[in-house]
C-alpha cells in the first residue's frame, strides 16, 4: 500500500454493543447495536447512541440486527453502521479508510458474503479486514506477555452467548471452539422472569431490568453458604440489598438502597418503587456456571474450558491452563474471575498450574486488540484491498480471512 | 374387629383417597413445557412493539390536482434497500439450515455446542428459588416448603402464563 497510513476503522460488531473507533483513539466508543423505540416518545425511534437523548427508558422496545448471536437483520444492521459512519459519529471517508470488522465464529458463508457486498460494494472502503475477536484478543494478549506464550484459551462471554477458543501460536484451534448458548441477554431474561413472579412484574423493563443487572448481580464463591445468608432475617443477611427503580421524572436511574438507609421490614416512607434482591443477586448469574439450574443441558463455563482443552492435543494443555484470557461483558460481574479459577483448579489435574487472565476493561479488549494488531507489521497483507476484490469477488475473502 | 375396621376408613387420610384424582402431566409435555421456558428467555422484547399501531402522519400529503393523472404512470424506483431487503430476509433458522452443518464434517456451528454437563443437576425452588427437596407430583416443578408448594399451585402448575 502506499506510504502513507489510511486511518484504520476498527469495529468489534456485537450483538447488544458495537465497539467502533478510529485506531488513533484511546478508547472506542460503545454505541448499543439495536434501533429502539420508547413508549414516551412516539414520533421517533432511537438509533443507536441516539438513546441517550430519551428521557424515558421504560418499556423500551429493542430492535435487534443480531439472532442467536448471528446478524440477519440487515436493515436495522444497515441503520445502526449507517449512523455510527455519519457525521453524527465517527464521519468516515470511506474511500480512504481501513474497515476491520469482527465476526462471530462459525459465521454463515452468506452472511460473510453480505459483509464484504457492503463494506465494499455500498460503503466503498478502501481495505477490509474480517476476523473473530477473540482472534485479536489472543494475538494481542501474546504479544503483551515478556515470554510469548504458545498457547491462550480465550473465554468470550458476550450477549448472545460464550465462546470458549483455543489458539496456538496465535492459531486458533478450531476442533476445540466450544459455545454455551448463555450469554447477557439470557441472564438478564431469567432476572427479569423471576422478578416478575415473585415480585413486581418487570418483563417489559429490559433496559432497566438489565442496569439492575450489572448493579447488584455478583458471582458467588460460596454458592451454598450463600444462599444459607440470604435466608437469614434483618441485619444478618449481608446478601439482601434493595434496589431503587428509576420513575423517569425523579429518578433518572435506579440504584442500590445504602446499607445505612436499608429497611429491613421492607417499607419505606419515599414512594419510590423497590426490587428486593436477595438470592437472586448471585443465582441469575449461576446460569454461566451451571446452565442446568434453569433446564439448560449444557456445561457451565469452567467445565467448558476443560472440554474444549481436552479436544486439544495433551502436550497443549500445560499452556492452555496457564493462559486463559476473560473478555466480554459478563467478565465484569464481580466474583466472576475468581469463581472460575477456583472452579477450574478442582477440575484440572493437580499437577498442572492454572492461571485465570482478566482484563482491565474485558468489552473493549478485543477492540484493543483490532487497534494494536492494525500497528504490527504484516498488518497490509491480512487486508483485501478494494481493487483485489473488484477483480477476484468473494473469494479473495475466503482465502484471506481467518474466519 | 369390625369397629376397628370401621375405624381405619374413617382415619384414612384425604390425600391417599384422592392421590388417584389428581392429574399428573407426562414427561413429553413436561419437557415442552421447560423448553418453552427456554425459549421465553431468548426473547428480545416481551410486550408488543409501541409503535405498532401508530398511524404515522404521511409527510408527503397528497397533491389534489386538477387533471385527473393516473398514479400508474409514476416509475417505481427500485432503490438499493430493496434490494437488501429482499435478499437478506432470513431468519437464523433458515441460515442455518442452508449451510446443511447436519451432513458436512468438521467442527461446526453444531459440533461446538458444549454437551451436557457431568455433573448431577441442582434443584432450587421454582417459587423462592433456594435449594429445594421436593417435587411437584403434578407437573414436576421443585418447590422447598408448604408455602411455597401452595404459592405455586394457586398460580403455575396446572396454568403456566409467563
Amino acid at each position: 500500500m502506499d506510504g502513507k497510513m489510511a486511518p484504520v476503522l476498527v469495529l468489534d460488531n456485537g450483538a447488544y454493543t458495537a465497539k467502533v473507533g478510529f485506531s488513533t483513539e484511546k478508547e472506542p466508543r460503545l454505541i448499543p447495536n439495536c434501533v429502539m423505540k420508547s413508549k414516551a416518545e412516539r414520533r421517533k425511534t432511537f438509533v443507536g447512541n441516539q438513546i441517550d437523548e430519551c428521557k424515558d427508558l421504560s418499556g423500551l422496545f429493542y430492535v435487534l440486527p443480531f439472532q442467536k448471536g448471528y446478524l440477519v437483520n440487515w436493515d436495522v444492521q444497515r441503520q445502526v453502521w449507517d449512523h455510527i459512519f455519519s457525521k453524527d459519529v465517527l464521519n468516515v471517508n470511506f474511500a480512504d479508510t481501513v474497515a476491520m470488522v469482527t465476526e462471530p465464529f462459525f459465521n454463515f458463508t452468506s452472511i460473510q458474503e453480505s459483509m464484504n457486498e457492503i463494506f465494499f460494494e455500498e460503503y466503498q472502503f478502501k481495505a477490509l479486514q474480517r476476523a473473530n475477536g477473540s482472534t485479536w484478543s489472543a494475538h494481542r494478549y501474546s504479544s503483551a506477555q515478556q515470554k510469548k506464550p504458545l498457547c491462550c484459551v480465550v473465554v468470550d462471554t458476550g450477549y448472545s452467548f460464550t465462546h470458549i477458543t483455543p489458539y496456538c501460536r496465535g492459531k486458533k484451534m478450531k476442533d476445540g471452539i466450544r459455545r454455551l448458548n448463555v450469554g447477557g441477554k439470557m441472564l438478564t431474561n431469567h432476572l427479569k422472569e423471576i422478578i416478575s413472579y415473585r415480585q413486581l412484574h418487570v418483563l417489559d423493563e429490559t433496559y432497566v431490568m438489565n442496569q439492575v443487572k450489572e448493579d447488584v448481580c455478583y458471582v458467588s464463591s460460596q454458592f451454598y453458604r450463600d444462599m444459607e445468608t440470604a435466608k437469614l432475617r434483618g441485619k444478618d443477611n449481608t446478601v439482601l440489598r434493595d434496589y431503587v427503580l428509576p420513575d423517569f421524572s425523579q429518578i433518572k436511574r435506579g440504584y442500590v438502597k445504602p446499607l445505612e438507609e436499608m429497611n429491613y421490614a421492607g417499607k419505606y416512607k419515599g414512594g419510590e418503587q423497590i426490587i428486593r434482591m436477595a438470592n437472586e443477586r448471585f443465582a441469575v448469574p449461576e446460569v454461566l456456571f451451571h446452565p442446568s439450574d434453569i433446564g439448560i443441558q449444557e456445561m457451565g463455563i469452567p467445565e467448558a474450558i476443560v472440554h474444549a482443552v481436552e479436544a486439544c492435543p495433551e502436550e497443549m494443555h500445560p499452556h492452555m491452563y496457564m493462559n486463559i484470557i476473560l473478555t466480554g461483558g459478563n467478565a465484569l460481574l464481580s466474583g466472576f474471575k475468581e469463581r472460575v479459577f477456583s472452579d477450574l483448579r478442582a477440575l484440572v489435574p493437580q499437577q498442572l498450574e492454572v492461571k485465570v487472565h482478566q482484563p482491565d476493561h474485558p468489552i473493549t479488549y478485543a477492540w484493543e486488540a483490532g487497534v494494536a494488531l492494525s500497528n504490527t507489521a504484516g498488518f497490509d497483507k491480512m487486508l483485501v484491498t478494494r481493487q483485489q476484490y473488484d477483480e477476484y469477488g468473494q473469494n479473495i475473502c475466503s482465502e484471506k480471512f481467518d474466519v | 374387629m369390625s369397629s376397628k375396621m370401621a375405624d381405619k376408613k374413617a382415619r384414612e387420610s384425604g390425600r391417599l383417597r384422592d392421590a388417584d384424582k389428581r392429574r399428573v402431566i407426562d414427561n413429553i409435555t413436561r419437557l415442552k413445557r421447560q423448553r418453552r421456558q427456554i425459549e421465553n428467555l431468548e426473547r428480545d422484547n416481551f410486550h408488543d412493539d409501541p409503535h405498532a399501531n401508530l398511524v404515522l402522519v404521511n409527510k408527503k400529503l397528497p397533491q389534489f390536482s386538477d387533471t385527473n393523472d393516473s398514479p400508474a404512470t409514476k416509475k417505481k424506483k427500485k432503490t438499493r434497500g430493496d434490494h437488501f431487503k429482499q435478499r437478506f430476509r432470513k431468519n437464523f433458522q433458515t441460515l442455518l439450515e442452508e449451510e446443511q452443518l447436519s451432513i458436512r464434517g468438521g467442527p461446526n456451528y453444531l459440533t461446538a455446542q458444549v454437551p451436557p454437563s457431568e455433573y448431577p443437576e441442582r434443584k432450587f425452588c421454582a417459587v423462592c428459588g433456594f435449594p429445594s427437596n421436593y417435587t411437584c407430583v403434578t407437573c414436576g416443578a421443585r418447590y422447598c416448603c408448604v408455602r411455597c408448594l401452595g404459592t405455586h399451585q394457586d398460580t403455575r402448575c396446572l396454568k403456566w402464563t409467563v
